[in-house]
């Protein structure tokens, strides 16, 4: 339940994944509205009318809840509100929504419920038990308020569970032992820090710290005010004051910020911004990260600084301890998308913070991961996620592959693939009359068998002699749980088949498999190159060859100097072939293609010329390039 | 041998379970993932759709910019409103006098208006429905009536 924005998460096969709400969306607004006509707004809707309607929309409960109203915060909260509170009865928080005087809880109640209803129509079940996050730092009253509001909305609240907690556990982090975690929390409006340790399944808050006002909203809002001024000195006009332009520019800074959180430099592009006497005026400026992070300096530094205060001080305001004490360090909230924010909790300590899932939403994920655990405790189970650590599957380190024309390792099973498995393929020949095909199979990421490693080869004759392309010859490759595989080769026509039993491809040393990955890699460009190569040679062969078999088939029906023609293409097509310029095959293969074209035309027309005059039909290519298996052992044909 | 004979069975009993217990995972994974395949698939453009935006904007606020608009920049914003629909995208339909509907709707402002108090007097920017999904609402401004002189 954040300040500005909730979200929710349920388990879904194993899995923790954010719900979307009603309107399809992954968060939906901490907000809640009575309209003039006394209609009752939560979420999307009620932000949408806020401008006109202050006082009649609640926003921020959070920073009211289960607090004192005399409470300092409260006091200065109260100064920028749009809506109206007072003291309660019992010296609490009484908000004015309407006629009405509603508590907190009773607000954020509104929003939860709304939650629910839209949980319970997407996963199409009634929901009874939520766990509920709440800041670190969230005292009894606060947290008790927290968990009746979700009573009120008609859930069971199974746990009311720490944000920075919640983040941990989403990592995975709660399994640790003996570990100092940080968690670093820069939302939209609030930045939060997190000290925690983990040990003996349980984690416990040592200290936290932060600014409640201080989030993301702040750097929109100073990229806002630059783009203004820069407009100012550019144009010298100033345009704070035109709201439809503020808004162009309000997205357009959001944009900019994202871009530059991947490129090193975004243009803001704004057509049409405004007009003054003279006309039409628009705005265009190149923003580059680095102005972008000179302009948020301020805000990182004094985050930065709020970090080092919550280790380093003494408890218990601090958690009295070094900043290399620190073990692992956890990433919440859009902002943290940033590069300099991550570079500069990189740099405070020394070591990468954990980033993977989606910092708006790893807090949810691991509250339903708590969620699960609770559950299955009630329920007298294993929870999802676990039960799958009592089977161990393993998975084969390296591609396995099959040669073919060319050289080419053609993977038949991907690196990383859980075993076991199996799978089949149908191969074919590359010369006409072939009636044995050798299986050749290897192990590693390269593209050329010769630079993989060799793990067995076998023969499988006795293929009825045909024209290349046309026998089938399925090859299976299987392994089976302890690793071992066993490749086949069975030629469909003749029935005959050849098989090879090769042990232990899953057990590589683990550094040996990172090494040739490695390689693989820094290799990657000159193998594509190489198999590219390969490729069109086989094209090209394959070409020649049907532009051969096309004019033996079409006989005297072609025209002498369209036959030369051909003859002379397809003659290049082989001289070219045999050279290392792939640019030039495939230069040579589109002239033959062309040339081939005219066959069918020539067919055509000498039927039209015998017969009454007919429609005259769009010129076939009478021959077609590919053999009727996709994949011919042979031949790499790409469709 | 009676012993080892029931520890086999149980044994085995565990494996069946394991086993069937895998296959539903995947038989129910494989349903679910049909369902994301099909809802990714029919919002797979939504994010250039949404970069798009802004382009619609400039185009509306040239509109507005009082020069003289080409028919041509007119005729290019339906091109690419045109190829928009095709996607399954559509302008929200307000108009002035309109009452106010948050659903579909954003107030960004007040303004006096002939138009009854409440109801939307002016539209900002234009909002876009993406197949049931609101991909922006329509940017309105809301009549606060008239002041009398």
């Amino acid at each position: 339940m954040g300040t500005t924005n909730s979200a929710m998460a349920a388990m879904k096969a194993g899995e923790p994944s954010i719900l979307e709400n009603d309107e399809g969306n992954r968060t939906t607004p901490s907000v809640v509205a009575l309209n003039k006509s006394g209609e009752r707004l939560v979420g999307q809707l009620a932000k949408r009318q806020a401008v006109v309607n202050p006082a009649g929309t609640i926003y921020a409960v959070k920073r009211l809840i289960g607090r004192k109203f005399s409470e300092a915060e409260v006091q200065e909260d109260k100064k920028s509100l749009s809506y109206e509170i007072k003291e309660s009865d019992h010296g609490g928080v009484d908000i004015q929504m309407g006629e009405k005087w509603y508590k907190p809880e009773e607000i954020s109640a509104m929003v939860l419920q709304k939650l629910k209803a839209d949980a319970e129509a997407r996963l199409g079940e009634k929901i009874d038990g939520a766990v509920i996050t709440v800041p670190a730092y969230f005292d009894d009253s606060q947290r008790q308020a927290t968990k009746q509001a979700g009573e009120i909305a008609g859930f069971s609240v199974k746990r009311i569970l720490n944000e920075p907690t919640a983040a941990a556990l989403a990592y995975g982090l709660n399994k640790k032992t003996d570990e100092k975690i940080v968690v670093y929390d820069f939302g939209g409006g609030t930045f939060d820090v997190s000290i925690l340790e983990v040990g003996d399944n349980t984690v416990e808050v040592r200290a936290t710290g932060g600014d409640p006002h201080l989030g993301g909203e702040d750097f929109d809002n100073k990229i806002l005010n630059y783009l203004l001024e820069e407009y100012k000195k550019q144009e010298g006009v100033d345009l704070s004051k035109d709201k439809l332009a503020i808004q162009r520019l309000k997205e357009a800074a959001e944009r900019a910020k994202h871009e530059l959180s991947s490129a090193q430099e975004t243009e803001v592009n704004l057509p049409y911004i405004t007009s003054d006497e003279n006309g039409p005026k628009h705005f265009t400026l190149k923003l580059t990260r680095a102005k972008l992070e000179s302009l948020v300096e301020e805000f990182i530094d004094r985050s930065v600084k709020l970090v080092e205060k919550a280790v380093t001080d003494s408890a218990p305001q601090g958690a009295g301890l070094q900043l290399s004490d620190i073990d692992e360090i956890v990433l919440v909230g859009g902002q943290t998308r940033m590069p300099a924010i991550q570079e500069a909790v990189k740099k405070l300590f020394g070591k990468d913070p954990h980033k993977g899932i989606n910092p708006d939403e790893v807090v949810s994920v691991g509250a339903a991961i708590q969620g699960e655990i609770i559950a299955a405790k009630e329920e007298g189970r294993k929870p999802e996620g676990e039960v799958k650590d009592i089977l161990l599957l393993d998975v084969t380190p390296l591609t396995l592959s099959l040669e073919t024309l060319g050289g080419v390792a053609t993977p038949m099973i991907e690196k990383n693939t859980t075993i076991p498995t199996s799978k089949t393929q149908v191969f074919s020949t590359a010369a006409d009359n072939q009636t044995s095909v050798e299986i050749h199979i290897g192990q590693g990421e390269r593209s050329m068998m010769s630079d993989n490693k060799t793990l067995g080869k076998f023969i499988l004759d006795g293929i009825p002699p045909s024209p290349r392309g046309v026998p089938q010859v399925e090859v299976t490759f299987d392994i089976d749980a302890n690793g071992i595989l066993n490749v086949s080769a069975k030629d469909k026509a003749s029935g005959k088949s050849q098989s090879v039993r090769i042990e232990a491809t899953t057990s590589l040393n683990k550094e040996e498999v990172e090494k040739l990955k490695k390689e693989a890699a820094e290799h990657a460009s000159e193998d594509q190159k190489k198999k590219e190569l390969i490729e069109a040679r086989n094209q090209a062969e394959s070409l020649a060859y049907t532009a051969e078999k096309s004019l033996k088939d079409a006989g005297d029906k072609v025209p002498a100097d369209v036959r030369t023609n051909i003859e002379e293409k397809i003659k290049n097509v082989r001289e070219v072939r045999d050279k290392d310029d792939t640019a030039a095959i495939q230069t040579a293969m589109n002239e033959l293609s062309q040339e081939i074209q005219k066959i069918g035309q020539s067919m055509y027309n000498e039927k039209k010329e015998e017969s009454a005059p007919e429609e005259k039909k769009e010129g076939e290519d009478a021959s077609s390039e590919t053999t009727p298996e996709d994949d011919s052992k042979s031949e790499h044909n790409d469709n | 041998m009676q012993q080892e004979l029931e520890a086999c069975r149980r044994e085995r009993d565990e494996c069946l379970e394991g086993w069937k217990r895998s296959k539903a995972d995947l038989e129910n994974y494989k349903r679910e993932e049909e369902k994301r395949v099909s809802a990714l698939v029919k919002f797979s453009g939504e994010s250039l759709i949404r970069d798009l935006l802004p382009v619609l904007d400039s185009f509306d606020a040239a509109g507005r910019s009082g020069e003289e608009v080409p028919e041509g920049l007119r005729a290019i914003r339906g091109q690419i409103t045109g190829i928009l629909n095709r996607h399954g995208v559509e302008e929200i339909k307000v108009s002035p006098g309109d009452p106010f509907d948050p659903s579909e709707q954003e107030a960004v402002g007040e303004t006096e208006s002939e138009v009854p108090e409440g109801d939307v007097a002016q539209i900002m920017a234009t909002g876009y429905r993406f197949h049931e999904k609101i991909l922006r609402a329509a940017q309105v401004k809301i009549s606060k009536g008239q002041t009398n002189e």
